[in-house]
């Protein structure tokens, strides 16, 4: 039973009940959470605190300052004050788009939900999606073009641009033109390039992003003889095989996928079914933290023991289903002595006795070989067609040449290149280190930039031209499954700019071409139907255009081919470390690194805010000498980069993963520079995202090892080893399904109970398909208007996150289970805060509701003192009145802006409940659904929210389940918010999970 | 031995304690008074605006119902102020030139929003909202006052926490038909003690005062 709180830690401190822990767990806050910002001594403080309080009181005798009202001055019929509206649109990232709907209040986007009618987000929206929103409002954004230094205009762009102009250096046919874009599946893009093309036959476009989908390009390229792409339905699959794929939370699809995945593992009742993941990854992704088996082993090593689990279904399912000489270029050479060989079996009779039912994906990073492997055993499983079905990759020129980055830097080198285009991207950081990129750019006569800001690309082109942000601009994408979507402006440009489309229309000699035209030129002759305002208007409506979805293809095998590749193995197996780079959480490749709300997002796994660091097993970081928080040289064949070691229970051993996208340096980003390190230092040209590592301990001048704090939130708040998070193995709950029934249900109590009547609001969050994902996270911050604090705020303990996800560890500090648990205000029936709030600042409403009052809140955090679950945040400054003009436009009208001096917390989205039961008052209904914002954003659904008397509704259904459970049950606080215990689904055939040996 | 202090200092001393305690005692209450006059809450303040818009002619005189230039209030929280076009209809046929009209004037060429003065301002904590109160028979009169006798408009109300209560507390001493909720002036026929409570009944009216109904 996992009932034993004392099998659940959280971390290193924890697991080992360390002096340290023992003094963190004594304390209400942080250490430093009550200290003063530097600089201010304490009679300095008692001297500025005198002079405010005799400044409030002078205040209080001036009379009010009187407000303005502008009203317009024609009336606006997209634009009531006071009512948001909702339009759709999409945003593109990885070159796939995803379908979002933007709440607009008065012309300003204030919130990014996801469009339901959108398959890849069924109205789910991702951390990346919604914190894209304060990007667009980021005061440090490029404002102005410039030729050399000098400031200029866009016709002056646009005419050095222009053909006259650009002819003589390029030539007639554009021989020395080059075009650097993203990996895009844009058709207005790609109608733009095909026309330049005309326009320069020998013009050439290249596509480089650093995580684009090389590997699995070449891969289909090899055994179909085209880039094909693989779209899993995990709705259909009783049995997943991820191969260092994190598909719940790194895909272009991954909303959707998360969505299809948790169906099948949201079980209702003790009998239902549930689905099985078993995961192979060298670091631990979110993927790996909720699969029910996960087997460690460095991202070198996942090949051979793909070829394992390939020898073994064909051993159980018979040679048969693969031709002959590719079955022995599997099993070919291969050394009898497997490691993990009873884990390895039982998996292969898990997957042939599941055939047709299962999914095996091999994650980006891994070379084409374990694609291929995915493939075959798609196939020999029987899966093609029933769970795995293929379409023409939507990108670009998918794993053809033009994706291959080195054969333009060569180019460059080489002199041929007379001029460069750059739309996008920020390929001077991101491109791999050994390439020396700079120096190519320096070889070209002329080079253009089109970005957000002006960032290391911007500041190695001569000339630059400010880049629109997808919610000011006219567009197209296409989703992974080829549904094509609009991209519709929800306001002006706030500093000017040019989209991608309009600078092509510029090198085609059309500078005043706008994408709004470009694009209804390109979709009238698309757009189905004899009316074409009432079909663009109906596309712009729904953010999808009907019909556009790819068809399937059926995979014609070249089996010659794939034999061949399959020959061509890797050499043999070495031990020694390996560094794994990785797509960050929170920045994605770098993009988002000016983004404080995604800055401050504690990584799912490590929970790490601000910066990166080099995530390492305990047992190896034992093996090299290292303790937490020392600063470590990583180096890969001379390639150094400097960065803080961070202890990863469960992080595969003789494996160093580092996220991409920090270590930012000089460019207009002021909020990222300077955070964390570069990986793109340690990556390589025509080599994978991992590969072999030296660590050396970085010493300074005494000798001793240099630190650095690193501002994690996993030990804040914590629960003192109560049983909170709770877990059974499916076999475990069908035998007791009340397995967490002494957690529920009334305890005797003093005070009266809660009046019953009307609406009575609920939550109840299921701990069996929480991922840990932390979209609901970014999705409370953008509603409720949450500040953020900084890294020296959140070392100090003063983060603001309302809801945060607590992730949970149980078993040895090897390889542990990972449970993931939501922690938001619990809206307690008894609530301890409200007793003992001297000025009566939090209070009950009749409808059940934990009410904080930000105007009485004189700031005594008695509250907080009281709270079991540590869910309210305190404003120790005015975080809010540092922001920018631009960044208050995000602000939701609907929530008051808190000032110093106040405690917040989680209100269960009170405005989106008034505003519903006042919209029920005035049309005399019963109050209509209520969402709260951390539930919408859910991919998984984990998160159900209504009233306790609408009977038949999901909560009420929900909450009838046998293993829901009340955080912190014994104390009689008759929480509101109520958990699903996690539901595991282990294999019973599985010797002991355990990467190590 | 002569004493060190001469009597008039015991007198000094009990006026200085005195004054001390008066002051303890009364700077809290006077203050607490002096907040809610309408020096500081604002009641009967009336700003000056950009054009003397006068109210007494366009409702007295003209009978243009408030939701003709107010036109969101019976859908969103705001009652809406008119835009510059909405004055174009009839004042492109009267009051055409005048020098009063020229703001308006100025505004529709420009494209530049006429600046009004707020006269109900509420702090930005409060989410008042208008559509549900005329929904629930809340009269325009009941907050805002005879506007059609207000040459310059005027607060009205207090707009403090205490006068919100004071129907919040019990609504159907305020409450009117739906239908009579512009009505200015309006007076039932039957007694408010009668007629209160039924219309309460009928539009599902209910005192509401936990503190998220306007503090969010």
């Amino acid at each position: 039973m996992t009932n034993d709180p004392r099998r659940w830690w959280r971390d290193l401190d924890e697991a080992l009940d360390t002096p340290e822990f023992r003094e963190a767990l004594a304390r209400e806050f942080p250490a430093g959470a009550a200290a003063l910002p530097e600089g201010l001594t304490r009679r300095s403080f008692v001297r500025l605190l005198g002079a405010s309080i005799a400044l409030a009181g002078i205040g209080g005798c001036f009379e009010r300052p009187r407000e303005r009202i502008l009203p317009y001055v024609s009336d606006q019929p997209e634009s009531t004050p006071g009512l948001g509206r909702h339009y759709a649109t999409s945003m593109t990232l990885g070159g796939y788009a995803t379908g979002l709907l933007v709440e607009s209040h008065a012309g300003r986007p204030t919130k990014i939900e996801g469009n339901p009618d959108h398959p890849a987000s069924l109205g789910a929206a991702g951390v990346y999606e919604q914190g894209s929103i304060l990007q667009l409002y980021d005061p440090q954004r490029a404002r102005g073009a410039r030729i050399g230094r000098a400031g200029t205009g866009w016709p002056d762009v646009a005419a050095l641009l222009s053909p006259e102009r650009l002819e003589p250096v390029v030539g007639r046919r554009g021989t020395g033109l080059r075009l650097l874009l993203e990996p895009s599946a844009s058709p207005l893009v790609a109608e733009l390039l095909g026309r330049v093309g005309e326009r320069y036959p020998e013009a050439q476009a290249h596509f480089y992003s650093p995580l684009d989908s090389r590997e699995s390009d070449h891969a289909s390229v090899a055994a179909f003889g085209r880039a094909l792409r693989p779209l899993y339905s995990f709705r259909s699959a009783d049995v997943v095989l991820a191969l260092d794929a994190d598909f719940l939370a790194g895909l272009p699809f991954s909303l959707r996928y998360a969505r299809d995945f948790a169906d099948r593992r949201r079980i209702a009742a003790p009998t239902d079914a549930m689905n099985r993941l078993y995961v192979v990854e060298p670091g631990l992704s979110v993927t790996g933290g909720i699969a029910d088996h996960r087997l460690r082993a460095r991202a070198v090593d996942v090949e051979p023991l793909a070829r394992a689990v390939l020898r073994g279904v064909l051993a159980i399912r018979g040679g048969h289903v693969l031709p002959p000489a590719v079955a022995s270029a599997v099993g070919d050479g291969e050394p009898a002595e497997t490691p993990h060989r009873g884990w390895i079996e039982a998996l292969a009779r898990d997957l042939a006795a599941h055939a047709g039912r299962t999914i095996v994906i091999a994650g980006e990073r891994q070379p084409a070989r374990v694609h291929l492997i995915a493939h075959l055993l798609n196939a020999a499983l029987g899966n093609v067609g029933r769970t795995v079905r293929y379409i023409d990759a939507p990108i670009l020129e998918a794993g053809a040449p033009s994706h291959d980055l080195p054969a333009l830097i060569a180019a460059m080198r080489g002199g041929a290149v007379r001029a460069l285009v750059v739309f996008d991207g920020n390929p001077l950081y991101a491109a791999p280190a050994d390439l020396d990129i700079a120096a190519a750019f320096r070889r070209v006569p002329r080079t253009v930039y089109l970005g957000l800001y002006e960032n290391e690309t911007a500041r190695a082109c001569g000339t630059f031209v400010p880049a629109l942000h997808y919610l000011e601009a006219w567009a197209d994408g296409c989703a992974c499954d080829g549904t094509a979507s609009l991209v519709q402006p929800l306001l002006a440009p706030l500093y000017g700019g040019k989209t991608e489309a309009e600078l092509m229309a510029a090198l085609l000699g059309q500078p005043d071409a706008a994408a709004h035209a470009l694009l209804q030129d390109l979709w009238r002759g698309r757009l189905t139907g004899s009316d074409f305002a009432g079909a663009w208007d109906e596309a712009l409506q729904r953010g999808v255009i009907a019909g556009t979805a790819a068809p399937d293809v059926a995979p014609a095998w070249r089996w010659g081919d794939v034999g061949s590749v399959l020959e061509d193995r890797p050499a043999a197996r070495e031990a020694g470390l390996e560094v794994v780079l990785d797509q960050d959480a929170r920045v994605y490749d770098g993009r988002f690194a000016n983004n404080p709300w995604l800055q401050e997002l504690p990584d799912p796994i490590t929970k790490l805010t601000w910066g990166n660091a080099a995530l390492l097993s305990p047992a190896t970081a034992a093996h090299l000498g290292v303790t937490a928080g020392d600063l470590v040289d990583l180096n890969r064949g001379g390639l150094t980069v400097r960065v803080a070691a961070f202890l990863l229970p469960g992080h595969g051993d003789d494996s160093v993963s580092l996220r991409l996208g920090y270590g930012r340096g000089q460019g207009g980003e002021a909020v990222a520079e300077g955070v964390g390190a570069n990986a793109y230092r340690l990556l390589e040209s025509g080599m994978s995202h991992f590969g072999g590592l030296v660590v050396s301990i970085a010493r300074g001048a005494g000798g001793a090892p240099l630190r650095e704090r690193l501002a994690s939130t996993q030990s804040h708040w914590r629960l003192e080893g109560r049983p909170i998070a709770m877990r059974a193995a499916l076999d475990e709950y069908r035998r007791n399904p009340a397995f967490a029934a002494s957690e529920n249900g009334r305890v005797l109590s003093l005070y009266e109970p809660p009046a019953g009547g009307g609406d009575q609001w609920a939550m109840v969050i299921d701990l069996a398909t929480c991922t840990g994902c932390s979209a609901c996270v970014v999705a409370c911050q953008a509603e409720n208007n949450i500040p953020v604090v900084g890294k020296q705020g959140v070392l100090d303990g003063r983060e603001m996150q309302w809801l945060r996800i607590d992730r949970y560890f149980e078993g040895n500090i090897e390889n542990p289970a990972v449970l993931m648990q939501p922690m938001l205000c619990q809206h307690c029936e008894k609530a301890p805060c409200e007793y003992v709030c001297p000025v009566s600042a939090t209070l009950h409403s009749p409808d059940g509701l934990n009410e904080m009052v930000y105007n009485r809140c004189i700031g005594t955090r008695f509250c907080s003192n009281n709270c079991p679950y540590k869910v309210r945040r305190f404003n120790w400054f005015d975080y809010n009145a540092e922001i920018a003009e631009t960044e208050r436009m995000v602000k939701n009208p609907d929530v008051t802006v808190r000032g110093r001096g106040v405690m917040e917390k989680c209100t269960f989205c009170v405005q989106r409940i008034r505003e519903a039961q006042i919209a029920a008052g005035i049309e005399g209904a019963a109050t209509r659904e209520v969402r709260t914002a951390c539930q919408q954003a859910c991919p998984t659904r984990a998160i159900t929210f209504g009233s306790l008397n609408d009977t038949g509704s999901d909560l009420v259904r929900r909450r009838a389940e046998p293993r829901r459970y009340a955080a912190l049950h014994e104390l009689g606080t008759e929480p509101r918010v109520q958990y699903l215990a996690g539901i595991t689904n282990p294999n019973p055939a599985m010797p002991n999970d355990d990467g190590g040996e | 031995m002569p004493s060190l202090f001469s009597r008039s200092s015991n007198r000094t001393i009990r006026l200085t304690l005195g004054i001390v305690l008066a002051a303890a005692v009364g700077i809290p209450i006077l203050s607490m008074i002096w907040v809610r006059t309408p020096a500081v809450t604002g009641q009967h303040s009336s700003p000056p605006q950009p054009i003397p818009f006068d109210h007494r002619i366009h409702v007295t005189g003209l009978q243009i119902d408030c939701r003709y230039c107010h036109s969101s209030v019976e859908h969103t929280a705001n009652a809406g102020l008119p835009a510059t076009s909405v004055c174009v209809p009839c004042h492109s046929q009267v009051w055409r030139d005048g020098p009063l009209f020229a703001p308006v004037r100025r505004s529709l060429a420009t494209g530049r929003p006429i600046p009004w003065q707020r006269v109900n301002a509420l702090p930005d904590y409060v989410y008042f909202n208008h559509a549900i109160h005329v929904h629930k028979g809340v009269g325009c009169e009941t907050c805002h006052g005879r506007v059609d006798r207000m040459a310059r408009v005027e607060q009205a109300a207090p707009l403090t926490m205490s006068w919100c209560l004071d129907c919040h507390r019990g609504p159907e001493r305020q409450i009117r038909p739906v239908e009579q909720v512009t009505t200015m002036g309006w007076r039932s026929s039957r007694p408010q003690a009668v007629l209160g409570p039924e219309l309460a009944r009928r539009y599902g009216v209910s005192a509401l005062t936990h503190c998220t109904t306007c503090h969010r």
